[in-house]
């Protein structure tokens, strides 16, 4: 995992901050949330797993203080599963979107989705194999904050935002441009 | 035709400083090929055989004197003195070096071209007729569309890596020049006084491909407004890019997604998504408004056309007949006949320039000195513009009928103006293993071979209309699918062999060719042809084409025909 993130709010800057959020992948399930690296106490669980355990009392209880959110797997189809996303607008304070690899498209259109389709206020985390040229791509469609694959250098990305001041087709982010 | 505004241009500018500083970091070695390669390649850059390959997108086909020029300045520059018209509307430069690449991109940035999305799984580079607005048999200008699409398509944030490539065509004329339904998605626009208020609609056709797979696309949406293309053609992504499968590279294009859905079924899951991007709280906000149309659609008013009566063939002729030679004579009129086409505008005429030479160039390729000729016959006698064909050759669109004899006079010095339009040797061909990395087997050579042993110009003009297409694999860059005469370039145990289908059409009537048998040597393939051109002639009714005579007779006489002496050689089993 990265220990920092990239965080990128529809209005503001982006910047980089210390990530407070670990990713399970939901292996080594034991019936309950192993426990977390050190220093960490949020954690995103796999959303297929957070559909089966949330009644948990362990689950509930520490979804109640915050500290849970969910991940969508590029596979996972968010509207197959409507009414468990609305209740988790007031659950879930980070929800992630995975890449299995950086050319895997699927979740710009659940993060578009997320933020078109349920208007998504929280937060979205592009997470997996997330590398500096596709940041551009992913903070218009609707993740505001990106947890970039280890190797990748959080200065050169923190470059990427501002490379085009037009666009040509609408997205979350900012309006196509028009000459008036 | 369109000229860019300070948003287009600030477009590719940013897109070349973002792509410079993508080659720096691979040649830095902090991004690796495997990371660059979608890079390069939504950027238009190849790594074939000998070198790298650049694509340039000539949007819907149009281009300028002045980007022509360009563009033989590049190959002269930074290539090796030629370029490669495709059968998509681009054209390729096959030897360039990475390291040069961005430097060509701010060349092309300066005439308001790029490369765009011309590779990768992406959308890519809209292709339309290349007669659009002068095109005798057109319903509809498609061009504001185009252009409206390219723009709406250009660095598509949620779509910039679908599960493989996707490909727009769009057409407006009752003639389908565009091989729509070959296509991902073909829009076919049209006007109905009934719908719309009579302003356009579209007919959204999805599915379509060749490839190992060649399917015709299905109808999926009738008349949707062009206002609210952006939303609809979002939904039909969308379902594309969550649902097309990314597990096996040969089974990931939309056609089959459409074939394992269903065309209804597939279409109502965009219906679905697009009733809720389109629903009335969004009130239509990604719609194209009048204001958009009408910044586009000022660039595709007519030329400044004067009023001028309409010449016939006969008096063209004889104005001619007493400038001209024997056998001058006999070349113009065949010229008249084949290469100049009907024009929406009287005492105009369209012109298409071959890149067809019989065996001395490939098919489609120019040089630089070609390249700029036409850049001065296009100052000249057409507007200062130009079109990029499907079957990769030049039209200059606006011709004065008046002018056509002095044109073909310095044409004829450049040797654009063998009158081969739509007969055989006019075939397609991809640049195959010459080139390719991906190619099984070289097309060039067969196109020569062919070429050559169909010198003759008489027999051409009497054999008519016969689309020949040649892919050296089965991605089908050569589109051998929708030729009449289709050859394929097949790798058995390392031997490259072709295997021919028949039956192949483009237009109104496409079909996909059928393969006839086991596939040939490349030494046996004139022959082939010979023997399947013999059937036909021996069997045509008067005035029948060769795709008429291949549907009423059926393959056995033509199949029986290829086999008859060739069959010793060629192996036993088709691929």
């Amino acid at each position: 995992m990265n220990q920092k993130i990239i965080y990128y709010p529809k209005d503001g800057k982006p910047t980089v901050i210390a990530n407070e959020w670990q990713v399970w992948d939901g292996e080594r399930d034991e019936g309950g949330i192993p426990d977390l690296e050190h220093g960490f106490h949020k954690v995103l669980v796999p959303f297929h797993w957070w559909i089966t355990h949330h009644k948990n009392a362990d689950v509930a209880g520490r979804a109640g203080k915050g500290e849970i959110g969910v991940w969508f797997a590029a596979d996972d189809d968010i509207l197959k599963h409507p009414e468990i996303i609305e209740e988790g607008k007031s659950l879930w304070p980070v929800v992630g979107a995975h890449f299995p690899i950086f050319r895997d498209g699927r979740s710009f259109s659940t993060a578009a989705l997320l933020r078109d389709r349920f208007e998504w206020q929280g937060e979205v985390r592009a997470i997996g194999d997330v590398i500096i040229d596709q940041l551009l791509q992913g903070a218009r469609v609707g993740f505001d904050a990106f947890e970039l694959r280890p190797d990748q250098n959080l200065e050169i990305a923190l470059k990427q935002f501002d490379l085009f001041s037009v666009v040509t087709q609408n997205s979350w982010r900012d309006q196509r441009a028009t000459i008036a | 035709m369109y000229k860019y505004d300070h948003i287009d241009q600030t477009l590719v500018d940013q897109r070349v400083t973002q792509f410079r500083d993508q080659v720096e970091r691979r040649l830095n070695g902090t991004l690796a090929e495997e990371e660059f390669r979608p890079l390069r390649l939504q950027n238009g850059l190849y790594h074939q055989r000998h070198a790298y390959m650049l694509r340039v997108a000539i949007p819907y086909g149009l281009l300028s004197a002045k980007q022509l020029r360009t563009l033989a300045f590049i190959a002269d520059k930074y290539d090796r003195g030629y370029g490669h018209f495709t059968t998509r509307q681009n054209i390729q430069f096959n030897w360039v070096e990475l390291e040069q690449t961005p430097d060509i991109l701010a060349e092309l940035a300066k005439v308001e071209m790029h490369a765009i999305q011309t590779s990768g799984n992406c959308i890519r580079n809209i292709t339309s007729d290349a007669f659009a607005g002068v095109a005798a048999d057109e319903y509809v200008d498609p061009r504001p569309i185009c252009e409206l699409l390219r723009q709406w398509s250009t660095l598509h944030p949620e779509f910039a890596h679908l599960p493989r490539k996707f490909k727009f065509a769009i057409n407006g004329a009752k003639e389908d020049r565009t091989v729509l339904l070959c296509h991902d998605v073909g829009i076919e626009l049209q006007k109905n006084p009934s719908i719309n208020h009579g302003e356009l609609t579209a007919n959204i056709y999805a599915g379509g491909g060749m490839g190992r797979t060649p399917i015709l696309g299905s109808l999926i949406k009738q008349n949707v407004p062009w206002q609210v293309l952006p939303s609809y053609l979002t939904a039909l992504l969308r379902v594309y890019n969550r649902f097309g499968r990314r597990d096996n590279i040969y089974k990931a294009r939309i056609k089959i997604l459409v074939k394992a859905l269903g065309p209804e079924e597939f279409a109502r899951q965009v219906e679905g998504e697009w009733a809720q991007l389109h629903n009335a709280t969004k009130q239509g906000k990604d719609n194209f408004t009048q204001a958009e149309w009408e910044r586009v659609a000022k660039h595709f008013t007519k030329p400044n056309y004067k009023i001028l009566s309409v010449l016939s063939d006969e008096q063209l002729q004889s104005h001619a007949q007493s400038k001209l030679d024997a056998n001058e004579k006999i070349a113009f009129t065949r010229w008249l006949e084949r290469n100049v086409k009907p024009h929406q505008v009287p005492g105009y005429a369209c012109v298409i320039l071959s890149l067809k030479p019989h065996g001395t160039a490939a098919p489609g390729d120019a040089t630089s000195a070609q390249m700029n000729a036409i850049a001065d016959l296009a100052d000249q006698y057409s507007f200062g513009e130009l079109r990029v064909t499907h079957e990769q050759n030049l039209v200059l669109a606006d011709v004065e009928q008046a002018e056509l004899l002095n044109l073909w006079r310095a044409a004829k010095n450049y040797n654009l103006v063998l009158p081969n339009i739509g007969l055989l040797t006019d075939l397609i061909a991809c640049p195959g293993g010459d080139f390719c990395s991906l190619a099984n087997a070289k097309s060039l050579p067969i196109a020569k071979a062919i070429q050559e042993r169909f010198d003759d110009l008489d027999y051409l003009h009497d054999l008519g209309d016969i689309s020949l297409n040649i892919s050296g694999c089965i991605n089908s860059c050569g589109h051998h699918h929708v030729g009449n005469i289709g050859v394929l370039g097949v790798d058995k145990d390392g031997e490259e062999w072709y295997q021919i289908t028949l039956g192949g059409d483009q237009g109104n009537d496409a079909s996909i060719g059928k393969v006839i048998g086991p596939s040939f040597y490349a030494n046996e393939i004139p022959d082939v042809m010979i023997s399947i051109i013999n059937t036909y002639v021996e069997q045509r009714s008067t005035d029948e084409p060769f795709i008429e005579t291949y549907r009423r007779l059926g393959v056995i006489p033509f199949k029986e025909a290829a086999y008859k002496n060739n069959g010793k050689h060629s192996k036993g089993a088709a691929v």
